[in-house]
């Protein structure tokens, strides 16, 4: 029997993703060593036909990252997973929307009046915009769909895991392969990544008192940032508490606070509506007028609260525009 | 899975089912997936509902159970000990509300119909997530600790202790009798202050389910209802109370001389000293801030005596070379121990009430009316030790200079029901100051008596009588402000001017030789201290927070603490006893000797595999329930305290806090049903 065979794909994502795995560093020779590639667009010259060329389920493992936001590469998800025995969402995009999700905020028609016509940089007195279709003289050119809503991976194709993370850390990664090369995997559906919240190994856990309070929130670069004490504490926000462990504080060691990119934890609805409720409960504040002067100081709440899983949480997108 | 759910169906006589379709929302009902069953019946809650009830259940043997009837704030509590009787967990029953959430308030039987299958679709849904739940109990204390020995708390301590209860009451004076210990009547029947009050503290004295710790103060609390742990400090008086007789021969001795904090500095006592004839327990106290033994010489108070002129430099000398032993040497029964320190008492206790009185708010904070800076100007306190037979001037109506005072001012709202200083009504106020004019006008008779007031505030028996009866004494003028704060006292050479607006606008001078003022209650210097140790809430204006203003007047944010009297708000003697009784009595029924504590079922849990430490949720609870285990750096549920009322559960980010009986599962599975 052969080595197992292995697809990378992204989708709606920056390629971070795919940087991530060159992070293995050495460690992706034995990846290579124990696998073989059958497509990864980004790395190596294969087709879309090659991958039709399989069979179904003939490919032991896909890793799909960046979000769902096009006709294309939703057709690209359903056919990596017809030809896999499993899908594993990988990075933030995948697994709950991510940054892309932000979109979700507009729609179609405000992306494409910003970007081709009143982005102050462009220069388009054609008014010319992306068509599907296109009618040139050797025929007719087309482009993916662009959809009205960003949507995560599993809004599209079953899911079988997920890799968190923007990007997913390498030894996490590592783990993960390691898994499914020995068979020794999780129940279906689970993320592969420690399941408490990231403050659980956050070095800063200390200086965070009993009660926190909070009487101003402050932004990364109103302050100059203590960098051995909670974040929260110093009227910063910071998801931590709600996000999933397993980054290694990859952010928190650079004094940056937790954007929340690995998701929540598994016993959570909704990542951003957790973390308001929370923020909520520190605000140090009696009087109601003070207490909304805090929370409207808050900028772009909604960004902040769902930087990552606008697409995955029971919002999902804005309605009313 | 399956799981085998039975459907009851309450007609309650016509309320439901005229509006409401019944026979369709069995058949609906029915075709629900897990519905075994469904059966309706004319009246649930009657002795025949119920009897069908608990023999149908123990024949179908439902594994869970709705019951479509009334609202659960009704009934719940009834079909839950129906469904005990069938030997069923009555936590794998839920119920539906249509009667008035549908069929009173939706007039369309149509639509009220379609509106009752939502319910009863997100009630077997929901339901098929209960869990058993069973009921916990434990042993608990049944001792109290009562802290304030005024009028409330005594009352509270005499009732527990007739009741059989040990308690402990626990006072920082050395006295008991609170406030009311400084008065000599009391309004509106100008009874004798302590001919109402040395019975009931003889009581307290003598009663053997009481111990009493006087000069001590409550330093630590911990746990909780049934099993609280406290520690107390007693202050070293040096003097021991079984020896002592109480005879006095050693104040006179004492070359200390000081002045006399309960008679508000109006008068002198000595280091060792009783703070007022008739003082109970009639112990003296060693004032070891004071005592020359105690005091370094240096720098304390031999130094600041001999500045003072209390002493002879003479006198100082020889107290530098030699320790005084004046006290000592006078006791006939060897009472005075020298070597006495500050003591930690423990005890355990199952429940507290606190009942640590008031202060008064401070009027030099508010200039024009001169305290602190005119002599002639006191207090309602102070003027209340002026008119003692025991304070400063034995009863007699004196000013500073021992002159009978031929006129006198009494000023209301000093600092109360004004936005910039207390905002509430101190309640109090205008019936005592009617009872300082009534016995100004007799003790020094003939003078004019000028009664500035703003509103009167006289509800309650007799009192409006007690106003009307001194409206028609001659001496004694009313005169009408809409502004307190308009009042201005100014020292002139012979006497004070006081001068206010009246209601007409019109300007008033007078002249008088002493003005009496009548500050804001405020919450007494301990209570946010005690607020911070023992958890409980305090409202905007300082005083304890009770737990429903109406239905819970003595109850706190903390099950097993009590509040009584003032420090709960400005309340008279009369409605602080009444508190002190119905704090007692809630102390009596929330712990009964032989009785275990039986603990809310419906609570929040913590798991201690998922919890990452963060401590969002440590501050929230109203209960005090939540502590951080710093060994684990895991947020911990004491389950005891728990009420279940879900803030923590809310909050907790990454979502290891469950509710009980509330999980996440449960609310979105209703919530989707009923959206579907």
């Amino acid at each position: 029997m052969g080595k197992p065979k292995v697809a990378f794909y992204w989708c709606a994502s920056c390629g971070g993703c795919e940087e991530a795995v060159v992070d293995l560093a050495e460690d992706i020779l034995k990846v290579v060593e124990a696998v073989e590639f059958v497509f990864w667009p980004v790395a190596m010259d294969f087709k879309v036909k090659d991958v039709e060329s399989l069979g179904d389920g003939e490919i032991a493992v896909s890793f799909i990252n960046g979000a769902i936001r096009t006709g294309e590469q939703e057709h690209m998800a359903k056919l990596l997973r017809k030809k896999s025995g499993l899908v594993v969402a990988f990075g933030a995009c995948a697994h709950i929307g991510g940054t892309p999700g932000l979109a979700n905020f507009v729609n179609r028609k405000k992306i494409f009046d910003w970007v081709y016509f009143n982005a102050p940089s462009n220069d388009n007195p054609g008014k010319i915009i992306p068509q599907e279709k296109t009618k040139v003289e050797v025929g007719e050119l087309t482009l993916p769909e662009f959809y009205d809503t960003v949507y995560t991976l599993d809004q599209v194709i079953d899911v079988d895991y997920y890799l968190p993370g923007c990007a997913p850390p390498p030894d996490l990664i590592m783990k993960a392969v390691e898994a499914i090369l020995s068979g020794n995997l999780p129940e279906k559906g689970s993320v592969l990544a420690p399941d408490k919240a990231l403050c659980d190994t956050c070095k800063r856990k200390t200086t965070k008192p009993e009660r926190a309070s909070i009487k101003e929130i402050r932004r990364v670069h109103e302050v100059m940032l203590d960098p051995e004490r909670c974040f929260l504490d110093q009227g910063i926000i910071c998801l931590g508490p709600a996000t999933r462990d397993g980054c290694g504080e990859r952010c928190i060691n650079a004094n940056m606070p937790c954007r929340g990119c690995f998701g929540s934890t598994s016993r959570i609805e909704d990542q951003g509506a957790k973390f308001l409720s929370a923020l909520a409960s520190i605000i140090d504040m009696n009087e109601e007028e003070e207490i909304k002067r805090i929370i409207d100081s808050i900028v772009d709440p909604a960004g902040i609260f769902y930087f990552y899983s606008l697409p995955a949480s029971m919002l999902r997108r804005r309605l009313d525009i | 899975m399956q799981v085998r759910v039975g459907v009851y169906i309450c007609r309650c006589g016509t309320n439901i089912s005229e509006n409401i379709d019944i026979d369709d929302l069995i058949q609906f009902s029915s075709r629900l997936e897990n519905v075994a069953y469904v059966k309706d019946q004319p009246l649930l809650c009657s002795e025949d509902g119920k009897n069908f009830l608990a023999s149908d259940v123990a024949q179908e043997k439902p594994e869970r159970v709705v019951i479509v009837a009334c609202t659960p704030k009704e009934h719940e509590k009834t079909f839950r000990n129906t469904l005990l009787r069938a030997s069923f967990n009555p936590y794998l029953f839920q119920m539906v509300n249509i009667r008035e959430q549908v069929a009173w308030v939706t007039a369309d039987k149509a639509a009220a119909t379609e509106k009752a299958k939502a319910y009863i679709r997100a009630a077997v849904k929901r339901v098929t997530l209960h869990e058993p739940l069973e009921k916990k109990e434990i042993e608990c204390n049944t001792d109290v600790l009562v802290i304030g020995a005024g009028p409330a708390g005594m009352e509270a301590a005499l009732l527990l202790a007739k009741a059989g209860r040990k308690v402990y009451l626990v006072e920082k004076n050395s006295f008991v009798g609170g406030k009311v210990a400084r008065y000599e009547e009391v309004f509106p029947k100008m009874e004798c202050a302590s001919c109402m009050l040395e019975p009931k503290m003889d009581e307290i004295l003598h009663d053997e389910n009481i111990e009493l710790i006087t000069s001590s103060e409550v330093v630590e609390v911990l746990g909780y209802l049934g099993n609280f742990s406290v520690k107390i400090k007693r202050r070293a008086t040096c003097v021991d109370k079984e020896k002592c007789i109480g005879c006095g021969a050693c104040y006179e001795p004492c070359p200390v001389s000081v002045r006399n904090e309960f008679d508000y500095h109006l008068s002198d006592r000595k280091a060792i000293h009783i703070p007022y004839t008739g003082a109970l327990p009639n112990v003296p106290v060693l004032d070891q801030g004071h005592c020359l033994r105690f005091a370094k010489t240096d720098s304390g108070m031999v130094q600041e005596a001999l500045n003072l002129g209390l002493i002879t430099q003479e006198e100082f000398e020889n107290y530098k070379k030699q320790d005084c032993t004046a006290c000592q040497e006078a006791c006939m029964f060897d009472a005075i121990t020298y070597d006495k320190q500050d003591e930690i008492l423990e005890r355990n206790i199952g429940s507290i009430i606190v009942a640590i009185g008031f202060e008064l708010f401070d009027p030099s904070v508010i200039p024009q009316f001169g305290y602190g800076k005119i002599p002639e100007v006191y207090t309602g306190l102070e003027f209340e030790r002026i008119l003692s037979q025991t304070g400063p001037t034995g009863g007699k109506l004196l000013m500073k200079n021992g002159q009978e005072p031929r006129s006198l001012a009494i000023i209301h709202c000093v600092g109360s029901r004004n936005k910039k200083h207390k905002e509430y009504c101190s309640s109090v106020c205008c019936l005592y100051a009617l009872k300082f004019a009534r016995l100004a006008e007799k003790h020094a008779p003939g003078a004019k008596i000028y009664d500035i007031y703003a509103d009167w505030c006289v509800p309650g028996k007799d009192n409006q009588e007690f106003l009307d009866s001194l409206k028609e004494k001659k001496n004694i003028y009313f005169i009408h402000t809409n502004l307190p704060l308009s009042v201005a006292v100014k020292q002139n050479k012979d006497s004070l001017s006081v001068s206010c607006v009246d209601v007409l606008g019109k300007e008033n001078p007078l002249a008088a030789d002493m003005v009496v003022l009548c500050p804001a209650i405020i919450p007494a210097r301990d209570t946010s201290r005690l607020s911070e140790m023992l958890l409980i809430t305090s409202g905007r204006d300082g005083f304890f927070a009770e737990g429903h203003t109406k239905l819970a007047p003595v109850s706190t944010n903390i099950e097993g603490i009590f509040i009584a009297g003032c420090c709960q708000g400005p309340k008279d003697i009369q409605s602080s006893v009444a508190q002190g009784a119905a704090a007692a009595g809630q102390v009596l029924s929330v712990l009964v000797p032989g009785r275990k504590l039986e603990l809310d079922v419906i609570t929040a849990e913590a798991d201690e595999n998922s919890c990452a430490g963060c401590m969002t949720c440590i501050g929230l609870c109203p209960y005090k329930a939540i502590m951080f285990d710093k060994e684990k750096k895991i947020a911990v549920v004491n389950t005891v305290l728990c009420k279940g009322c879900g803030t923590c559960v809310a909050a907790c980010p990454s979502g290891c806090l469950k509710g009980k009986h509330f999980t996440e599962e449960q609310i979105f599975a209703e919530i989707e049903e009923v959206l579907k």
